[in-house]
């Protein structure tokens, strides 16, 4: 396999690497870059488990290759710095927890393009991101928490 | 002594009423919560397995040459190295890899460490086995002929794990669990009944699908085993390694953190074993991280079920006699099951939480070559009260009663004799019945194509043992150690609590240290047994501080401790009492008599779980399990063809998503005298269980279409709806 070097910035760090063309983003954030956070549950982006922001979108980095965020913004659970986070201790928005990295990712992408989401807007959004504890219920109480705090 | 109320309940401290900090949110909102995939493990190597094709087959050979010389790979073993070894909880009938015959597809035969994940599914793929195909028990009726091939001729030589006694004697070699139990006169019973009404319910397979998929870490380190997974009773992994290995149990060393969701399935552990094996070979540690659509397709699912009820009544709707018939396929192993029975014992027991003057139960878990069945969420309970509520309704309907008239009529009140012929204890559940039936405000007019369902669930509080220690240092802080892990339960947050309320300090101040398999025993996470339990032994533990506290507070016995010391106390808790938890639903749909489809408007839960010790914790457990249940209610199918799971990944699998879930409104109605620590019951195996009839209720009521099958969908309610 060919290697191919490319640089972006993670979390508003430059990084400058050199990955095989196959190597998956979600495996160079993990396993390279040790950026935990960001889980891997179903492999085939149907979970939200891996979802980190890319400018500000949100992505399942199990279906990318870490050649495709050369010259990005790549953004993971470890950037974040949101009312999000405590929202989510507050009002039940996790128990595992092995959902809720990509939650908050998610739904900071949602609260910054849209600060003012409606619930049904935010009920839409984190469509793509499963929770098998909450029953999403805790999980929409805090994103509108954090919204409304702002 | 903690102050008690006139009749003996502990009055519990104002800390339990304000909603809690979680213990762990710090951690998992910002990602640095680490779970058993995220450890970083020096000169690690991947594990890789290859699985049997085939339902039913003999191994005729393994030719592996071609892996072993593949760079990378640094050991292939085959069922000849480990010939004789088999696992399990309490049966250990599953080989660590099969060595003669494979019993289902996804059965493993030989296993490969290599340097890396893609070096070692490269290696898998190069193996080349030789099968000879026999024929498949894929149905449970079919394995119970007499004339039925026998999958396990040397179950007698199994090994039975912490067995008071033998395994239980079955009346047929393919059978894992049977049970035949019966109170009351119960012929005579049915010959004095006014109506005697019989129905058959089934249900699918479903998977527990924690989002985090199975992983474990096992090397050697001078004589001892070390093992880190996603297993959440570790005492009983360790325990389990040790019968299979030949080890002495101090030998293995457990030490699971933060696991990515439980909901029973990670009770079995299929991969320690032969990375053991693995490690042995190497010298190095040895990772398996399983891929998602190997977790739904190889690791053990609720079982499916047929279950057959008969109820005679009298002239006024009274259950006067009722039976049961209910199958659960076992599948190829009943390594999955803990319990003594091998049964799932949550479905034995039809028609729980009525009054039931006589009755007789048969149930049976059996072998088949389908994909071995485990334990989830309140094991056989689901199926049992889908087909109970469905009957009762339907019962109902026949004789001309409201089903909340008809649930009126036979709701257990304290000390009615239940369909188990024990006396009912626990919840007044007449009272959460009404107290649902207002909320859902069940006497309105609806429009048409709109109805609503009713369904009552029961589930007993856990027991077990477990010792938590507590230690207060010299900065007035409170260590409280246990050997508990936290799989989302909250479980570090309750003892936590516990703790800080029984000694009066801010929960702040009080740590939760998890101890690994060299600490206390402790019986892990299920069988709604933490908040009895582990709250019974911390309510213990923080009682024997504050006795050697005196009359100071703890900042005051803080401040007279030197640098170096510590005041500590221990408990060791024996939770014992016999109590329930219990729940009422009322469900609202609107069925769209067109396409059969099932739209769930609104639900109402109205629940018993005595003191709250927990407020955020529980609400997450009530919600999360009703939704839990909607997914069994109305998509989820790990269908089977020909033995081969047809939905292999989540995208075919079919889990709630965030827009599926209705608005759910919970109602709490305590005597507040449940038996664990300052009057709490268990709450997490509480609602799942009633979701699926109330959902199957109210389908009736809207659309005149009754479903006996799960998951109630579309074309199954459209096909009714256009039935001749």
């Amino acid at each position: 396999m060919s290697a191919h070097r490319i640089r972006f910035t993670l979390n508003g760090a430059a990084v400058d690497t050199t990955v095989p063309a196959e190597r998956l983003l979600v495996d160079l954030l993990r396993y390279d870059l040790g950026k935990t956070g960001t889980k891997d549950g179903c492999s085939i982006g149907v979970c939200g488990l891996c979802t980190v922001q890319i400018d500000g979108m949100p992505f399942s980095s199990c279906l990318l290759f870490a050649t495709q965020v050369n010259g990005t913004a790549v953004r993971t659970v470890e950037g974040l710095s949101s009312l999000l986070q405590e929202a989510f201790t507050l009002e039940g928005g996790f128990q595992c927890g092995i959902c809720t990295s990509g939650q908050l990712v998610a739904a900071d992408a949602l609260l910054r393009a849209k600060p003012d989401a409606t619930d049904a807007e935010i009920a839409d959004w984190q469509m793509g991101n499963l929770c098998r504890c909450t029953g999403y219920y805790g999980i929409a109480r805090a994103i509108a928490r954090a919204r409304d705090a702002r | 002594m903690p102050p008690r109320d006139g009749r003996g309940a502990l009055i519990h401290p104002d800390l339990l009423d304000r909603p809690e900090r979680r213990i762990d949110g710090d951690d998992k909102t910002t990602g640095a919560a680490r779970y058993t995939a995220d450890l970083v493990v020096p000169r690690v190597l991947e594990a890789g397995f290859v699985r049997s094709p085939y339902p039913h087959a003999r191994i005729v050979s393994i030719d592996a040459e071609r892996a072993r010389a593949l760079d990378g790979v640094r050991t292939v073993l085959t069922g000849a190295d480990v010939r004789g070894q088999r696992l399990g909880r309490r049966l250990q009938d599953w080989p660590v890899l099969c060595w003669d015959r494979v019993l289902f597809i996804g059965d493993r035969v030989a296993a490969v460490a290599a340097d890396t994940r893609e070096i070692a599914e490269e290696a898998v793929r190069l193996i080349s086995v030789e099968y000879e195909e026999l024929p498949a028990l894929l149905d449970v009726e079919e394995a119970l002929r007499g004339d039925a091939p026998v999958l396990h001729p040397d179950a007698a030589s199994y090994r039975f794990l912490e067995g008071r006694g033998e395994r239980p004697p079955v009346p047929h070699p393919n059978h894992q669990g049977h049970v035949a139990e019966s109170h009351g006169d119960v012929d005579a019973a049915f010959a004095r009944a006014a109506r005697i009404f019989e129905h058959e319910f089934t249900t699918p397979r479903i998977h527990q699908a924690a989002l985090e998929p199975r992983a474990a870490i096992v090397w050697l380190e001078g004589d001892r085993v070390r093992v880190v997974s996603t297993n959440k009773a570790p005492f009983n992994l360790r325990d389990q390694m040790a019968a299979t290995l030949g080890l002495a149990k101090e030998r293995v060393v457990v030490d699971n953190g933060t696991i990515g969701g439980d909901f029973g399935g990670k009770g079995l552990s299929t991969d320690e074993f032969v990375l053991y094996h693995l490690a042995k070979a190497t010298g190095r540690p040895v990772r398996a991280i399983t891929r998602y659509s190997d977790e739904l397709t190889t690791t053990n699912p609720r079982h499916s079920s047929r279950i057959r009820l008969r109820t005679g009544v009298d002239a006024d709707g009274r259950i006067l006699a009722h039976e049961s018939h209910a199958l659960f396929d076992g599948g190829a192993y009943a390594a999955g099951k803990p319990t003594v029975r091998l049964l799932v014992e949550g479905g034995v027991s039809t028609l729980e939480g009525y009054r039931v003057p006589a009755a007789r139960h048969e149930a049976a878990t059996v072998y088949t070559n389908n994909v071995p069945g485990g334990h989830m969420r309140a094991p056989g309970q689901p199926q049992n009260v889908f087909a109970s509520e469905s009957h009762l309704d339907l019962i109902a309907r026949e004789l001309g009663i409201a089903p909340l008239e008809m649930r009126r009529r036979n709701i257990a009140r304290a000390g009615d004799l239940t369909t188990t012929g024990e006396p009912w204890h626990g919840p007044d559940l007449g009272a959460l019945l009404d107290r649902a039936a207002d909320e859902i405000r069940a006497e309105k007019a609806r429009p048409a194509g709109h109805g609503i369902g009713f369904a009552v669930g029961v589930r007993h509080v856990g027991r077990g043992s477990t010792t938590i220690s507590l230690r207060l240092g010299p900065d007035g802080t409170v260590e409280a150690r246990t050997g508990v892990g936290d799989q989302g339960g909250g479980q570090h947050t309750l003892i936590q609590r516990i703790v800080a309320a029984t000694l009066e300090i801010d929960p702040a101040k009080v740590r939760v240290r998890r101890l690994s398999t060299e600490g206390p025993q402790d019986p892990g996470i299920g069988g709604s047994r933490v908040t009895p339990v582990h709250g019974g032994a911390a309510l213990a533990a923080a009682r024997a501080l504050k006795d050697k506290l005196g009359v100071r507070s703890v900042a005051e016995a803080a401040r007279a401790l030197a640098a170096d010391e510590a005041l500590e106390a221990s408990a060791t808790f024996d939770a014992t009492a016999v109590d329930h938890g219990a729940c009422a639903h009322a469900i609202e749909v609107a069925v769209d008599a067109e396409t059969g489809a099932v739209r769930v408007l609104s639900a109402v839960l109205a629940v018993d779980v005595g003191q709250v010790i927990n407020p955020v914790g529980l609400r997450g457990q009530l919600e999360g399990g009703f939704v839990y249940g909607l997914g069994m209610a109305l998509t989820e199918d790990l269908a089977l063809e020909d033995g081969r799971v047809r939905a292999a990944n989540l995208g075919d699998y079919k889990l709630p998503t965030i827009a599926d879930v209705p608005p759910l409104r919970i109602v709490h109605l305590s005597d507040g005298h449940g038996v664990g620590p300052y009057g709490a019951r268990s709450a997490g195996e509480l609602v799942n269980p009633g979701v699926p009839a109330a959902v199957a209720n109210a389908v009736q009521d809207a659309s005149g279409a009754r479903v006996h099958t799960l998951p109630i969908t579309a074309e199954r309610v459209w096909r009714v709806l256009r039935a001749p």
